[in-house]
């Protein structure tokens, strides 16, 4: 039966090499929408663990990184070193800003940091000589024609770029400047009362001395230190990845549903079309006695075939069409090749293998042995 | 010819039904998305459009309200109220964080407002009243529905329980759901006194604002005044650009799709009608003639396709919100123009293949068993 199915997808190649195409086609757009998905979770996670620390210590009750406030007193860095088994406290505080330029706006968040959790993927450039110095992403520096030792305005304070990296999250471009910019940034603007006004410190990153006890320097930390929480990266990676669920779910969740629905409809149309046109080769099998069950699983091998052939193109096609998105739009990260989403993706194309031969079923059940007999 | 296009265009219902519906899906995905863009763009304005103050005044160097960060000194708003041509000076303290109830999470927006002013807050309450105590906090009323809470229930905002004492109707999107609690309250948790994040200015009758604005700006330091339409449009553009890229891209992979589509229905039908061509050209009819019904037939069932689609967008894509509410679409008439006008180009390119088979069809087919 394989040899047969084989056959008629070869009776017309130009036919079936169209077919796969569309098939493959259907199959880059459903893995090019949920490696968006998946992209945006990736980076999500990789924000939080790229800031190489043990633990972070957040204000109590701030249990994420990305897109919240945090603000834990200056002191508690003190504090938090003196606990038995941590090394050193990195601080580290967020600025959601708008960079604006020929009127372009783009929101970015900047990370200040000191002695840890700066730019990890460095591109280009330094991290920073002086304080005015900025380490800005790849998408800031393509979408703005920005370049090593141009000008940086925020809020009127002119930064220099020092470096360019490659880190966003949540649709937003990451930048990087050190305390001493953050405090020039501050006192130049003078727009409010004192410095303690703004948020100074977000989060310790905690670096802990070799074999301590992750979840002992937890306990001992939120036992001696009650301004702050405790989490390993990961908790709060997870934690990130939860909040970006909410945000992205039900809009991808809905454009992933009618990509399927898309799938089903284009598999379901090359299989009738098909079964349609060669309407007459199966009367012949069944005149010769081929039963209706056989039949229809020779539907399905068929679609099946199709769809196996389809999913290596499908996946280049997602992988080509990924790396273009990346490369003209930096600020996102298409991951296609995500272990378990792809295989439940291509699970699903071969489902709809099964479903669309149900489509021209009625066909080859009305298809009268008869026409096997007839002129052409 | 043009009978025979339709009459073998309709002899392949399926073919024809089938493959205008997977292209409706394809644009369907464009205007989906496009719409929720869309939405999205028009709620994060929600706020400040309802507020609509004459002027907003923010930290120099700020143009927005969305995702940003402002500090204004306390005192600038009363040299500001000071002014003769200003009415009233309503400031707020703005927070962008993670708010947590029952487990449920999300990114939102937190206005602080003064006690007993109800100039900034919510504008419509469907249920419970104002905030008049200590942590008390009132809600989207979407919210209500996705974490399934009532009133007197709590709501975690970094080390703080707030009450929930009302439900707000109009202040949810996915990127920005709008809460309110006491400024005071907001202060505590910011450990941050003396400063306002934003003040909304109300001016006098007959006053030109533009003249305010730049006043306000020459008065006081290290501010920026903007009139409430600028204000307001400088949100609008920042929530657009953001969907700008990735709205073309999606819009690209999805025409390429019904391209592809479009192409393959084509061929199908041409290749059932080899015979009946090679026919036609064996009785004289020129090919041009068959190529133009080729492209006819491409053009029909794209229009059919972006019609589905258009209609879906009409009349289902608005119902999408009862459904999943945390989702606000938008489907405006320039979207369904310009998904039409893609249309076009996706039948032309669909054509071309199919068409060029046409061409070289033999009409010494027809002598052939």
């Amino acid at each position: 039966m394989l040899k047969l199915a084989f056959k008629l997808l070869g009776y017309d190649k130009q036919k079936t090499l169209f077919t796969v195409l569309a098939l493959a086609a259907v199959i880059s757009v459903i893995l090019i929408l949920e490696g968006f998905e998946q992209g945006q979770y990736t980076q999500l996670e990789q924000v939080v663990l790229n800031r190489n620390a043990d633990l972070i210590a957040a204000q109590s009750g701030v249990e994420n990184f990305i897109a919240t406030r945090s603000v834990i007193p200056q002191l508690s860095r003190i504090d938090v070193e003196a606990v038995e088994g941590v090394k050193q406290a990195h601080p580290i505080t967020a600025l959601p800003i708008i960079y604006k330029k020929d009127n372009l706006r783009t929101p970015v968040y900047i990370i200040v940091y000191d002695s840890s959790g700066g730019p990890s993927e460095l591109l280009e450039g330094r991290a920073f000589q002086y304080g005015s110095n900025i380490v800005i992403d790849k998408s800031l520096s393509e979408k703005y024609g920005l370049k090593i030792d141009d000008e940086f305005v925020v809020n009127e304070f002119k930064f220099t770029i020092s470096g360019i990296t490659n880190e966003s999250a949540f649709m937003m471009p990451f930048a990087f400047i050190n305390y001493d910019g953050m405090i020039d940034l501050f006192l130049e603007s003078d727009i409010a009362p004192d410095l303690s006004t703004f948020p100074l410190l977000s989060f310790l990153l905690v670096e802990l001395k070799p074999n301590a006890d992750k979840q002992q320097v937890i306990r001992m930390l939120e036992a001696s230190v009650p301004s702050v929480d405790v989490h390993t990266a990961e908790e709060i990676a997870k934690n990130d990845i939860v909040l970006g669920r909410t945000f992205f779910e039900p809009i991808m969740g809905v454009l992933v549903s009618v990509g399927y629905v898309i799938g089903l409809l284009v598999v379901g149309l090359i299989m009738y079309s098909d079964i349609s046109a060669s309407r007459k080769s199966y009367a012949v099998l069944k005149a010769i006695g081929f039963p209706i069950k056989k039949l229809f699983r020779m539907v399905v091998l068929q679609s099946s075939l199709l769809i196996l052939m389809a999913i290596p193109i499908g996946t280049l096609l997602a992988l080509i069409s990924a790396m273009s998105i990346e490369m003209s739009e930096p600020i996102y990260l298409i991951e296609i090749v995500n272990t378990t989403v792809y295989y439940q993706t291509l699970g699903a194309c071969l489902a709809f293998a099964l479903v669309s031969g149900l489509f021209p079923l009625v066909i080859i059940y009305r298809s009268d042995p008869m026409l096997a007999f007839q002129m052409s | 010819m043009f009978k025979w296009t339709f009459k073998s265009l309709f002899s392949q219902k399926a073919t024809l039904f089938a493959s205008s519906f997977g292209v409706a899906s394809a644009f369907i995905l464009v205007i989906f998305f496009s719409s929720v863009w869309q939405g999205e763009a028009e709620q994060i304005i929600a706020y400040p459009n309802k507020m609509e103050p004459d002027i907003w005044v923010m930290q120099k160097g700020v143009e927005n309200l969305h995702m940003s960060m402002s500090f204004v000194w306390d005192w600038k708003a009363k040299l500001i109220e000071d002014m003769p041509e200003v009415k009233r000076v309503t400031p707020i303290l703005y927070l962008n964080s993670v708010i947590v109830a029952k487990e449920k999470k999300l990114f939102g927006f937190v206005v602080g407002l003064l006690d007993k002013d109800d100039r900034a807050g919510p504008w419509e309450l469907t249920q419970g009243r104002g905030i008049e105590g200590e942590n008390e906090i009132v809600v989207p009323d979407v919210f209500r529905e996705l974490a399934s809470l009532e009133l007197g229930d709590t709501i975690q905002l970094a080390d703080r329980s707030f009450n929930i004492v009302a439900f707000s109707k109009g202040t949810y999107s996915s990127a920005n759901p709008v809460f309110f609690v006491r400024l005071i309250d907001l202060e505590k948790l910011l450990s941050s006194f003396g400063t306002f994040s934003y003040l909304l200015v109300d001016s006098n009758e007959g006053v030109d604002n533009d003249r305010l604005v730049e006043k306000i700006k020459q008065k006081v330091s290290k501010v920026n005044a903007l009139t409430h339409q600028a204000f307001v449009a400088n949100d609008f553009a920042l929530a657009k650009q953001m969907g700008v890229e990735i709205i073309f891209t999606m819009t690209l992979i999805c025409s390429i799709l019904a391209v592809l589509i479009i192409a393959y229905s084509s061929f199908a039908l041409v290749s059932v009608q080899t015979g009946e061509i090679a026919i036609l050209k064996a009785l004289g009819v020129r090919s041009p003639l068959v190529f133009m019904s080729v492209i006819i037939q491409s053009l029909f069932m794209t229009m059919l396709a972006f019609l589905v689609a258009s209609l879906f967008s009409l009349w289902v894509l608005p119902l999408i919100p009862e459904l999943v509410p945390q989702i606000t679409v938008r489907p405006t008439t320039s979207l369904l123009v310009s998904v039409g006008a893609i249309a076009f180009i996706v039948a032309a390119l669909g054509a071309i293949f199919p068409a060029y088979k046409v061409l070289s069809i033999d009409p010494a087919l027809v002598y052939k068993n």
